[in-house]
């Protein structure tokens, strides 16, 4: 029986949907994380009478056919690249984009990698760097006897020397875009390598056109939503339910036939 | 064999193939754009070997074709630029290596290249030049007026297609949310660009299956097969008393 593998496929599909809803969930107070969501697609359809065939000798076809389908698939699990909400911190290097596009970050193997989340510190050297000591392109050092920082939204780092009035310009933050930022390749710890569905990087000035701008003291928080998060998990589950009735009841119509003589 | 146990299977066929169906819908009961199905079925009479007292003609049950229900299905609002719906009448139009399939699931995306794209990659097609529609990458905003024009940072740059189909009867299903439709010497039989669709920016078409009915079709379904079984083995059981009896008579 078909229905058996039909409902299997369903069950499949909604226990991967649910599996997205979870992380989506887990990550709630990501720094820069960007939901996700599950798509479906049904599957193959199977012709038992296929149409437009010829169905007398008088050359009438049939109109409608009868094709069976054979359940469902994932056609994509998709990254919602949205806006979050941008949460103040106060902290001189938290950096939030308001906007779009991505901080570059060098890895330590010489490539690079691209991430919405800006909570940087400063390394032993007085570089601006990642949570876990990336340098962030373009490597802005900022002097030991710096005051105070600031960075304004066309992304210009200045700092206030010790002993001096004027503030010093000592650098100068990029960003980059994508055609298609859903199409990066997500590595975990916040990082994204680029694809060859994400189309080349694109470098350019924060706040300039099609980039977005800086926010000093500012974290953009995960853009995930609660409720429609559970509502999703709720349907999620019903739908997984429903699939296990199927088995259930095709299960019993076998039983029904196995237990003639 | 006997009619009555034929009669009987035909039945358990039809009745199998409907349950491959309902449980084709409860598993796409979350496919956005997935139109709900529904076995149609038919008499197949035949003719009974020759003899006088009897019915002249036997009905046995046979498929006769596929009910979809091309219904609105419910609008779920996402906020994304990309996400479009059809309210009413069309479908959106792909191009898949070559050949122009249509859908009703609007969860579109840009590509690599800046193109207007469904989840495969398969680019979606302009309503005047059914073309692949090259959006700016670099644009502040997007929006999709209704009628589906698709207006960035103020200046026009597409107009996504909905087709109109003049015989829905004729579409083929493809998966994946797609259907095709057969090329045909008619040219009223081939599929319209429509002048003032509906579409709506930031929604989802959730597919139109409604759970309750499939479950409770999905319990008749299994009722009547247990209750044509248990006609087959009376049936099964009338013959062999039969044979008991005529036996014992001589």
């Amino acid at each position: 029986m078909r229905a058996l593998n039909t409902a299997a496929t369903g069950m499949q599909a909604q226990q991967l949907n649910v599996e997205v809803i979870s992380n989506n969930l887990a990550n709630m107070n990501t720094t820069g994380f960007k939901r996700q969501r599950a798509e479906f697609q049904d599957l193959l359809y199977q012709n038992v009478q296929a149409m437009g065939m010829d169905s007398s000798d008088a050359g009438t076809i049939v109109p409608t056919g009868v094709q069976v389908g054979l359940g469902v698939q994932a056609a994509s699990i998709y990254r919602i690249t949205e806006q979050g909400s941008l949460n103040n911190t106060g902290n001189p290097f938290d950096l939030a984009i308001s906007g779009r596009g991505y901080f570059r970050i060098n890895m330590p193997d010489g490539s690079d990698a691209y991430t919405r989340a800006g909570n940087f510190a400063i390394s032993p050297e007085g570089q601006i760097v990642t949570a876990d000591g990336y340098t962030v392109a373009p490597g802005i050092a900022i002097p030991q006897d710096a005051r105070e920082v600031a960075i304004n939204a066309q992304g210009q780092v200045q700092a206030l020397i010790d002993g001096q009035t004027e503030p010093q310009t000592v650098g100068q933050l990029e960003l980059v875009t994508f055609f298609n930022e859903a199409g990066l390749e997500a590595t975990g710890d916040n990082l994204y390598l680029e694809s060859a569905a994400s189309g080349a990087a694109n470098v350019g000035t924060p706040d300039s056109p099609g980039f977005g701008a800086i926010r000093q003291g500012f974290v953009e928080s995960a853009n995930v939503n609660a409720v429609s998060e559970i509502t999703a998990l709720i349907q999620a589950q019903r739908a997984y339910e429903m699939n296990a009735r199927v088995i259930t009841a095709s299960d019993e119509m076998l039983a029904a036939s196995s237990n003639l003589r | 064999m006997d009619n009555a146990i034929m009669i009987g299977l035909t039945r358990q066929m039809t009745l199998r193939r409907s349950m491959d169906v309902v449980a084709n819908n409860i598993a796409n009961a979350n496919t956005a754009g997935f139109k709900v199905e529904s076995l149609l079925l038919e008499n197949a009479p035949a003719q009974t070997a020759e003899h006088s007292d009897g019915p002249s003609e036997l009905q046995y049950v046979n498929t006769w074709g596929m009910g979809r229900d091309f219904g609105q299905g419910e609008l779920e609002f996402t906020g994304r630029t990309f996400d479009l719906a059809i309210e009413g009448e069309g479908f959106f139009a792909v191009d898949a290596n070559g050949t122009e399939q249509y859908t009703r699931d609007g969860r579109f995306r840009t590509d690599a290249e800046g193109q207007l794209v469904a989840a495969d990659g398969a680019p979606v097609l302009d309503a005047d030049t059914r073309a692949p529609i090259l959006l700016n990458p670099n644009a502040e905003t997007t929006t999709i007026v209704d009628g589906g024009v698709i207006m960035q940072d103020g200046i026009q740059v597409g107009r996504v297609g909905v087709f109109e189909m003049p015989n829905r009867s004729l579409m083929s299903k493809e998966g994946n949310g797609r259907y095709t439709v057969p090329a045909s010497d008619n040219p009223d039989d081939q599929p319209q660009a429509m002048l003032d669709p509906s579409v709506r920016q930031g929604f989802v078409e959730r597919s139109n299956v409604q759970s309750i009915l499939e479950l409770t079709d999905m319990m008749t379904i299994m009722r009547s097969y247990q209750s044509v079984s248990k006609f087959l083995s009376d049936a099964e059981d009338l013959n062999q008393r039969s044979i008991e009896r005529l036996g014992r008579v001589s």
